[in-house]
């Protein structure tokens, strides 16, 4: 005697279905849960921490803090009391020497852990390249450049200020490299020691003052919040994303899209496993009553279901977490490179969240169809069973587990009940579309061929189920077509940002005699630019002839447009006869080349922060000389453009009296790269600034980072596919019974298999049709709001998804019922009794 | 003459009526019946007349709306759905109209489940014994897919007297074979009861099992009507 019955009758079970590949499906649904889960929170985990550091390098900490002012001790204190690390960074332009010759050049003075985040390439005088924090006191690192310049090789002698310090290395990468077409020369890092030996530091220079934060997350926002309500006006908090780095804006889309896609991944895996274990459930209900009329207790019977599914899940779930870290592997591996994954991140927050996942998923979505299976009466065994008594609060905990599992993977709550609330009304909505859409098929059915007449009577008699199984291929396709579209708008998107003639080449300083030549040059070897930029250094006095100095000033450093080219100290002015490209008129008109008024246009930016308008009036000083000039527009400026930008355009009438100097940026082509340093040869005052590294470095990013959008694009797809599978797997059954009952009836094969595989494609293209709109609904909300994007129409999509929908559905369908159709009516009915 | 404590199976007006969207349909009434152990029962009437409902009602799988059954002198019309499990575990076997074998299961395993259900030593043994009796021991590791109508009757057969149970009932144990399949399906029966002292009670349309039974009763618009003077003394005798 064995009280234990019930393990053995529940393994016995589960083997017999394991093996006869009844529970394929359930199975499925939920290792690709686990297994997408994992691979894609697991992988955008890595990539997201690749990323992240990756981009951190380009402020070289996780957090910066900049002030015109020293950083005050007790900043530093509650950042050692957080546990966090810290950098010292002084920033200033400034004279060096040696040889009896001069340059200006971009200083940096750095505390001994600098850099927190990225790396620091110097090449010492052997010729190898090395990682290095901060230079030893009394060694300086420059950038190649100004060794040139000067006439002197590493190890010998160079004068900071007062200081001499000795050249110890070629900075190689600095992650932090400022990039401006006005930065004031080549780089020198030293050790913020040396600082007060220069004697640079003295009332009235203008420093730039940065605290470079770095440490665990929590750590970091905890000191965030603590820090933000700090920040005065001659002050700036700001991360990757924050900081004004061309890539930021792409990083973020890819985060978000990364997030969203595993979220979408999420859901059409629990949609899955939804669908089969209804099926499931359906499929064993004459076996709970068979075993109740023989005596088996409701107790047995949930305790053999309990485990029977707990194997199950088990089973599943690991088989989808050795999937997810084989395909997460896989992915990895390929972009080791580009992403250098040397470290990996730990892997137990992706672990324990796909296996919450494939419970939630396994629990959640069979509780339902499980518990009216165990409650079975064994009366049905004789009266039968009932079918779709399907409620809507059935649903309950799997919304409920399905927010918990967006939350979970996104910690995004917004987000979640957007995603969840966005998605019940759209079922809702297709549910009620989807059954109009179905009595509207009897209509037209009944004026059909016979096929069709078939068809739309099958679709009628299984409106409810049909509409169901409409409502999860809308959606398993609008999710899809989601992917697929925001994919291509983002990737798109940033490419425009990088197009291949983008410019890598600046020329500034160039002088009015030589202006000629240059423009002769480049027209001779067809290098495209950007034309060239008059430059004349001039001051904002007065709006409205309210002097403006002194607020103007005081507000500096407040935001980034600011920070560029403080207003109210010198700005550098230009004129123009035409708009430039990537400059947008947002109120006002570009002048007329006729008039001979003098005018003005600003950028956004600062006619915000000065509350300038359009009709307002001007006071710029140059030299000596002022002058008053009305605006006339006010314009956006793409701050991302990689050419001369410029806050204040003015009419030639105004400025073209003056002496200036012009600027601009070139697309220099590989092969013409020699001629064209040869032609600068000629003219040294001509500064060239070379950001084809920093281009190639950004591109490099975008690339990967698309990589990393498409395997999931992947991903998704396989989930959405097996939704498909699975709901036309779970009509199997019913299918069967019916298939087998007109064929006793009479009805021939190539009218059943016209009939099914029109029931089909019609189920496809209605399916195709509501997604493609459903789609453009959530792209629209997803353009605007999450990646700040402008939204766009799709409609070749719609064809797409029908398309799509009607050949999948169709394919999917036949392939199932294929062997039912090629069965003789015998073989159907024996198999239905 | 039975004595009271011979009677395994006693039903007092019973009576069984479901509720439609606008009326309620008796499917039976005063139905009035004593069965005592060891005896064979035959229940027969034309198609509809609700024998498959009286016999799932004496089985314990559903509940009258009237009426007492008792079974095994416990009064099996109070009891809920567990109680009743347990009973029939313990007591009852029953072969389905439509055999019901359960698919994702073995012939082996099958004919074994009651056994387990009911907790008893060498479920395997005796259910490999029962096969044999069956002619299916070389059928033991199929699925009733894999088998005939016949073959999964058998099973169902195998699958009922598992147990020795006190009373066993048949829905048209023979209703799907051919008439030589059908033959040896009864002498099954007949054997077992005999071997066992199981008691039978077999609804059938066919006339000749129906009266190799002790006793005949016809269910007729849902009424039970009966052939013999014997079971109507019988009956009388019970009642005082
Ligand atoms: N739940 C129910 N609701 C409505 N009618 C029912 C229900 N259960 C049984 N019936 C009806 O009661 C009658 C008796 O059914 P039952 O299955 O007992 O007949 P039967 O005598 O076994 O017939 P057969 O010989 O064809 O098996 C039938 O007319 C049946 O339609
Ligand atoms: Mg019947």
């Amino acid at each position: 005697m064995s009280n234990n019955v019930w393990i053995k009758q529940s393994l016995r079970l589960l083997g017999h279905e394991l093996r006869r590949g009844e529970l394929t499906i359930i199975f499925l649904a939920i290792v690709l849960a686990v297994a997408t889960v994992f691979s894609l929170s697991g992988f955008s985990h890595q990539i997201q921490a690749a990323i992240l550091s990756k981009s951190t390098s380009f402020i070289a900490a996780d957090r910066v803090f900049r002030s015109s002012q020293p950083i005050e001790e007790s900043i530093l204190a509650k950042s050692d009391e957080l546990g966090l690390e810290s950098a010292l960074k002084l920033e200033m332009g400034s004279m060096v020497f040696a040889n009896d010759k001069l340059q200006l050049a971009e200083i940096s003075a750095v505390g001994d852990k600098y850099p927190l985040r990225g790396e620091l390439l110097i090449q010492n005088v052997q010729g190898g390249v090395k990682e290095q924090k901060a230079p030893k006191p009394g060694q300086i690192w420059v950038e190649q450049k100004l060794l040139d310049i000067l006439g002197i090789t590493i190890g010998e002698n160079l004068e900071v200020g007062m200081a001499p310090l000795e050249v110890a290395g070629v900075i190689k990468q600095m992650p932090d490299a400022s990039f401006s077409v006005f930065t004031s020369g080549p780089a020198l890092i030293l050790n913020v020691k040396d600082m007060p030996k220069t004697e640079l530091i003295q009332p009235g220079s203008r420093l730039g003052y940065k605290a470079l934060f770095a440490g665990e997350s929590d750590a970091i926002e905890e000191f965030e919040e603590w820090i933000k309500p700090q920040v005065n006006e001659t002050q700036r908090w700001y991360d990757i994303q924050s900081s004004r780095s061309a890539l930021s804006a792409s990083l973020d889309s890819a985060e978000q899209y990364l997030t969203l896609a595993s979220m979408l991944g999420i859901v059409l895996a629990a949609v899955a496993v939804a669908v089969a274990s209804r099926r499931y459930g359906q499929r064993h209900q004459p076996m709970v009553a068979v075993f109740k009329a023989m005596g088996a207790s409701q107790r047995h019977i949930t305790k053999l279901y309990f485990l029977h599914w707990g194997l199950l899940s088990a089973i599943s779930v690991g088989a989808g977490l050795l999937i997810g870290y084989v395909l997460q592997e896989i992915g990895l591996n390929t972009m080791q490179e580009q992403f250098e994954l040397t470290t990996r991140v730990s892997m137990m927050e992706p672990l324990v969240i796909a296996i919450i996942t494939g419970v939630l998923c396994s629990v959640a979505f069979a509780i339902a169809p499980l518990k009216q299976l165990v409650t079975i009466k064994p009366l049905a065994v004789i009266r039968g069973f009932e079918h779709n008594t399907f409620h809507y609060l059935q649903m309950l905990p799997a919304i409920l587990a399905l927010y918990t599992l967006l939350h979970l993977f996104s910690r995004d709550w917004l987000k979640s009940v957007v995603l969840l609330g966005g998605g019940a009304l759209v079922s809702i909505i297709l549910l009620v579309l989807g059954q109009a859409f179905v009595s509207a098929g009897r209509s037209v059915g009944s004026k059909s061929g016979r096929a069709l007449h078939l068809a739309f009577a099958n679709l009628k008699r299984r409106a409810k189920e049909n509409s169901v199984q409409l409502v999860s291929f809308t959606i398993a396709i609008k999710l899809l077509l989601l992917i697929v579209v925001i994919r291509s708008d983002l990737i798109g998107q940033w490419q425009a940002q990088l197009p291949d003639n983008t410019a890598n080449r600046f020329l500034i300083n160039i002088s009015e005699q030589q202006v000629d030549s240059v423009n002769q040059f480049m027209e001779e070897l067809a290098i495209p630019g950007s034309g060239l930029y008059p430059v004349v250094r001039g001051r904002l006095t007065a709006i409205n002839q309210d002097s403006v100095t002194s607020d103007v000033s005081k507000e500096e450093d407040k935001d980034p447009e600011q920070q560029r080219r403080g207003v109210g100290r010198e700005l550098n002015l230009t004129w123009r006869t035409n708009l430039p490209d990537n400059n947008e008129i947002i109120s006002g008109q570009w002048y007329s080349a006729e008039e001979d008024k003098a005018q003005v246009s600003v950028e956004s930016g600062v006619a915000e922060r000065l509350d300038i308008n359009v009709g307002d009036s001007l006071g710029f000083q140059i030299g000596s000389e002022n002058f008053v000039v009305e605006v006339t527009s006010i314009r956006k400026v793409d701050w991302q453009s990689l050419q001369p930008n410029f806050f204040m355009i003015f009419n030639p009438q105004v400025l073209s009296d003056f002496p200036a100097t012009y600027i601009s940026s070139h697309f220099v082509e590989p092969e013409k790269v020699q001629s064209f340093n040869r032609f600068l040869a000629q003219y040294p005052t001509i500064s060239m600034i070379d950001v084809e590294a920093m281009i190639g470095q950004l591109r490099s990013v975008i690339d990967q980072v698309s990589l990393a959008i498409e395997f999931i694009l992947v991903m998704v797809v396989i989930a959405g596919s097996l939704v498909l599978i699975a709901q036309v797997q779970a009509s199997m059954e019913e299918r069967e019974r019916e298939i087998a009952i007109l064929r006793t009836l009479g009805a021939k094969g190539s009218l059943l298999k016209n009939s099914v595989l029109l029931e089909f494609v019609c189920l496809g293209l209605v399916a195709g049709l509501m997604a493609g709109m459903a789609m453009e609904i959530a792209v629209y909300f997803i353009q605007t709001q999450v990646f700040k994007m402008s939204a766009s129409f799709h409609l070749e999509y719609w064809g797409i998804g029908m398309v799509a929908g009607a050949t999948f559905v169709g394919v999917m369908g036949m392939i199932s019922c294929w062997r039912l159709l090629n069965m003789s009516s015998v073989t159907l009915i024996r198999r239905t009794m | 003459m039975n004595s009271e404590s011979d009677i395994i199976l006693k039903v007092s007006d019973l009576t069984k009526s479901v509720t439609l969207e606008n009326h309620i349909l008796d499917l039976l009434s005063d139905i009035n019946l004593a069965v005592s152990a060891g005896e064979t029962l035959a229940i027969v009437g034309a198609s509809g007349s609700g024998k498959t409902t009286l016999l799932s009602l004496l089985a314990g799988l559903d509940l009258p709306s009237g009426g007492r059954i008792e079974l095994k002198g416990q009064a099996i019309h109070t009891m809920d759905e567990e109680q009743r499990s347990a009973i029939r575990a313990k007591h009852v076997g029953f072969i389905f109209q439509q055999f019901l074998l359960v698919s994702s299961l073995t012939a082996l395993e099958n004919v074994m489940l009651p056994a387990e259900l009911a907790q008893l030593p060498n479920a395997e043994q005796r259910a490999k014994a029962l096969l044999e009796q069956v002619d299916l021991a070389d059928r033991l590791n199929h699925f009733p897919s894999q088998m005939s109508g016949g073959e999964q009757q058998r099973v169902a057969i195998a699958r009922a007297f598992i147990t020795q149970p006190d009373i066993l009932f048949a829905d048209e144990p023979t209703g799907n074979l051919d008439s030589k399949t059908g033959l040896h399906i009864t002498e099954l029966l007949f054997d077992l009861n005999k071997q066992n002292g199981t008691t039978l009670i077999l609804v059938t349309h066919d006339e000749k099992l129906a009266d190799r039974c002790g006793r005949k009763v016809i269910v007729d618009g849902g009424r039970l009507v009966d052939d013999s003077a014997e079971t109507l003394s019988k009956l009388r005798t019970v009642n005082e």
